[in-house]
């Protein structure tokens, strides 16, 4: 399935779906979405990873191009991932700079 | 199953993945297993394009060919790009380290080889070959047709 990346920002969130296949040749629209959510400042970024049935590692840089843009104090939450995506971002350590999340929890997320 | 050959750049990552992933059928790998061969393919056939191909001012295509026999699926990557032996960068030193201190890369070959059963390399007739195996499961193992 083709990938696709959507932004919205909702109560100082940056609210990104992704669907598809995350693979290098889609990476940069993720990106995208990534800067736009850094220039808006937000104080956390929610990746809702529901239909993502696939992440190869440029996946993962453009997660840790997210955080050296805004800073450690901004969370980067992962919403209600496939098991195989989550196996990969613990294969390489990342699942210790975000959090998992089973679903979108706005109390935690917005009120942060 | 014929091998397969497709141009070295980025757009043909998801013809790449659509033949791993009937290999994987083919020998009945399950579901886990065939999404880190096809993801450990994916990172190897990323490189060779972006490093070897695209970043070199170079143009060559991608070679893949699967092989089965009784107790393997045997993937292999060949390209025309310049010498390259991915076991060179294995586990990237900062692997522990948050996210936020960590040099963007070596990721790719990192989960290649945590993905897969073994993986080699080989230099040959002026041809970088990256293999790929991955075990079948005991009994899976008809008759090889690859």
């Amino acid at each position: 399935m083709a990938f696709k990346s959507a932004l919205e920002i909702v109560n100082g969130v940056a609210k990104i779906t992704l669907s598809g296949e995350l693979d290098a040749a889609a990476a940069p629209a993720f990106r995208t979405d990534v800067e736009k959510a850094a220039a808006a400042k937000v104080k956390a970024v929610a990746l809702l990873m529901k239909d993502l049935e696939y992440m190869a590692s440029a996946g993962l840089r453009a997660l840790v191009f997210a955080k050296q843009k805004m800073g450690t104090q901004t969370t980067i939450y992962m919403i209600s991932l496939q098991e195989n995506v989550k196996e990969t971002i613990t294969m390489t350590g990342f699942q210790n700079s975000v959090t998992f999340m089973d679903e979108y929890d706005a109390a935690t997320i917005e009120g942060a | 199953m014929e091998p397969l050959t497709v141009p070295g750049t980025l757009d043909s990552l998801t013809i790449i993945g659509q033949y791993v992933n009937a290999a994987a059928a083919a020998a009945g790998l399950d579901k886990k297993i065939a999404y880190r061969l096809r993801l450990a393919v994916d990172e190897i056939a990323t490189n060779i394009i972006v490093h070897g191909y695209e970043e070199a001012g170079r143009a060559g295509d991608v070679l893949v060919r699967a092989a089965l026999d009784q107790a393997t699926l045997t993937i292999t990557l060949e390209d025309t790009a310049i010498p390259y032996d991915p076991r060179n960068r294995l586990r990237p030193e900062h692997i522990d380290r948050p996210i936020e201190d960590r040099p963007i890369g070596g990721l790719g070959v990192y989960l290649t080889t945590e993905s897969v059963d073994r993986f080699e390399y080989e230099y040959v007739g002026n041809r970088n070959r990256n293999i790929i195996i991955m075990n079948r499961p005991k009994g899976a193992g008809s008759p090889a047709t690859g």
